[in-house]
């Protein structure tokens, strides 16, 4: 069953000769473990697409279905409750709080989501993001890397199905990018979630199962990874 | 509560300056109310020692006890459980140098008017006197002969009572007679049944007269009516009220700049669906920590403060009305945080994630 399916998915700003469609009719569907990266450049729609699958933007029409619940159909609060249960973000700058240590962010988490995951399964997480020696740092005391691997744990933290990534790699250099999409790799095919990657970073294209280009706000899903030198030419 | 102490812990130095200024604000809100109570007390003491629900004066006397002139006879007029007579008079006490002004009651010694005496005796004969604690710090003591501006008569002090002054000025007691020959002089004997006013002990003081010349005044308007205490008193509150007020306002501005500073990680967490009730709970969680460790600190420095005043400051601290000025604090300084709440609120998730 897909975990995430868009339905004719449409967001258009603004009205008359002022109307943009950020968004036009989108059909888009992703499954368990799959990790697909959204390509394009800057203003094509890319964090259009990212906050309506997130939840956090409405779309003008069309039908967004998480788990087979529809996001249409859900008020402000109870998109709010499936982002916390069901969504992970890994952001740009990591965002992680500034004033909490790593362990702390995670209980943040446990106070806010109620405390839904075990310590054996939340060291395991560590274990497996290489963050365990980290936990009693704060954001500043770590790399850019290490912030990333964090913002990642805290995304998994209460095993979502969907994985969004904005732009996760772009304050790191190529070695820390490249670890984190391995990471995003691993964590997706382990934990069997759906990772969308959006991104005009074309380095990272070989760690995705599937490959879609944006632009002008059409979103067409490229050939398999044959055709990775045209997404790389197109996302310039 | 996790997230507020978190921060608080972690920035200690911002936090340390926002507590110190709460700190402040209570520090000036409980002196001023510890100046407030003391120079109320200044005025009142010896009327709170009464005990009395009411006190008659004549009607044309506009509340005053010493513009009040009227009857000993006039006591016939007055249907209360207990009655006590007093005369009154302002003067200058001196004794050599020592110059004070006391005010000079004259009472029944068989009358609830009589106080307690705490050193020395009390008066038996004529012309002794018991005077308010207060005189022996400036120098008087028992057994000295004063001698007051407006007589030639001289008062001998016999025993001392204890929170015993009548509008700033330190009372002497003595019995009708002897007042009379002080106020009166040669005219006492035709003078001795005058006096200034009749107070009244009872359950309730609606009726205690039906003469239209007296008129029937509660213990607490009496002593509004002192001249200058309710002045003194609106004066002294109304600082207190603006420093309320100015605390809320300073938390208001302290916290806004710090949400503010923190609108892109509160965007980040209501988009990873962090509620705006969880992270408002936070800051306002966060205020009431604030405040209530200023408040304490201030709390804590008033009363040290106050053990090292010297006896010349009227400063007097009510714990209880201290601890309710403490608890509007915090109120006001928690309202403060009304704003950060509303920017919180408003607080669009989609910038954070740049959409």
């Amino acid at each position: 069953m897909a975990v995430l399916e868009l339905h004719q998915v449409k967001k258009s700003f603004g009205s008359g000769h002022k109307k943009v469609d950020a968004l036009k009719e989108t059909d888009f569907i992703a499954d368990r473990g799959e990790l697909i990266a959204i390509i394009g450049p800057s203003g094509s729609g890319k964090s259009t697409f990212l906050t309506i699958v997130g939840g956090l933007l409405s779309p003008s029409s069309g039908d967004v279905v998480i788990n087979g619940k529809n996001l249409t159909d859900l008020n402000e609060k109870q998109r709010s409750q499936l982002r916390l249960k069901e969504i992970g973000f890994v952001l740009q700058a990591s965002n992680l709080v500034p004033f909490l240590s790593v362990a702390n962010q995670m209980k943040l988490l446990d106070k806010v989501k109620k405390g839904n995951m075990s310590e054996m399964d939340r060291n395991q997480l560590y274990e497996e993001l290489g963050i365990a020696d980290l936990l009693n740092k704060y954001p500043s005391d770590l790399s850019g890397g290490q912030r990333q691997r964090v913002a990642i744990a805290k995304a998994l933290y209460s095993n979502p199905s969907i994985i969004l990534a904005d732009e996760p790699t772009a304050s790191l250099d190529s070695d820390r990018a490249y670890e984190v999409m391995e990471l995003l790799k691993n964590v997706t095919k382990q934990k069997k979630t759906t990772t969308i990657v959006v991104t005009h970073d074309i380095r990272l294209v070989d760690y995705c199962d599937k490959i879609y280009n944006m632009t002008d706000g059409v979103l067409t899903e490229t050939e398999e990874h044959t055709n990775r030198s045209l997404v790389a030419e197109e996302s310039r | 509560m996790f997230l507020a102490w978190q921060e608080i812990k972690k920035n200690k130095l911002r936090f340390t300056l926002i507590t110190g200024v709460l700190m402040l604000v209570s520090y000036l809100v409980f002196f001023l109310s510890g100046l407030a109570t003391g120079l109320a007390d200044l005025n009142r003491e010896a009327v709170d020692k009464w005990e009395a629900s009411a006190i008659i004066l004549t009607d044309e006397s506009d509340k005053s006890l010493p513009q009040s002139f009227m009857s000993i006879d006039q006591l016939e007029d007055i249907d209360a459980k207990e009655t006590a007579v007093i005369g009154q008079l302002n003067a200058i006490a001196s004794q050599g140098d020592n110059k004070q002004n006391i005010a000079l009651f004259g009472i029944n010694q068989k009358e609830f008017l009589m106080p307690n005496v705490t050193e020395g005796r009390a008066f038996e004969e004529a012309y002794e006197v018991i005077a308010d604690g207060s005189l022996k710090e400036e120098g008087f003591e028992l057994g000295d002969e004063l001698t007051l501006s407006s007589s030639d008569q001289r008062l001998t002090i016999v025993g001392f009572t204890d929170n015993a002054r009548f509008n700033a000025a330190p009372v002497l007691y003595t019995n009708l007679s002897s007042f009379h020959q002080v106020k009166f002089g040669e005219a006492a004997e035709q003078n001795n049944d005058q006096i200034n006013g009749i107070v009244v002990r009872d359950d309730s003081i609606s009726n205690l007269t039906e003469n239209d010349e007296l008129e029937s005044i509660e213990i607490e308007t009496f002593i509004e009516n002192l001249p200058g205490y309710t002045e003194q008193k609106l004066t002294l509150n109304f600082m207190i009220y603006f420093l309320f007020g100015i605390s809320s306002i300073i938390v208001a501005i302290f916290l806004y700049v710090l949400t503010v500073q923190k609108i892109s990680m509160f965007g980040v967490m209501k988009a990873q669906g962090i509620s705006s009730s969880y992270l408002s709970r936070s800051v306002v969680a966060q205020t009431m920590i604030l405040a209530f460790i200023g408040t304490v600190i201030g709390f804590v420095l008033t009363l040290i403060s106050g053990a090292f005043l010297p006896a010349a400051v009227p400063v007097s601290f009510d714990l209880a009305l201290m601890i309710i000025y403490g608890l509007i604090l915090i109120a006001v300084a928690t309202a403060g945080a009304v704003f950060s709440v509303l920017t919180i609120v408003r607080i669009d998730p989609l910038k954070a994630i740049g959409g």
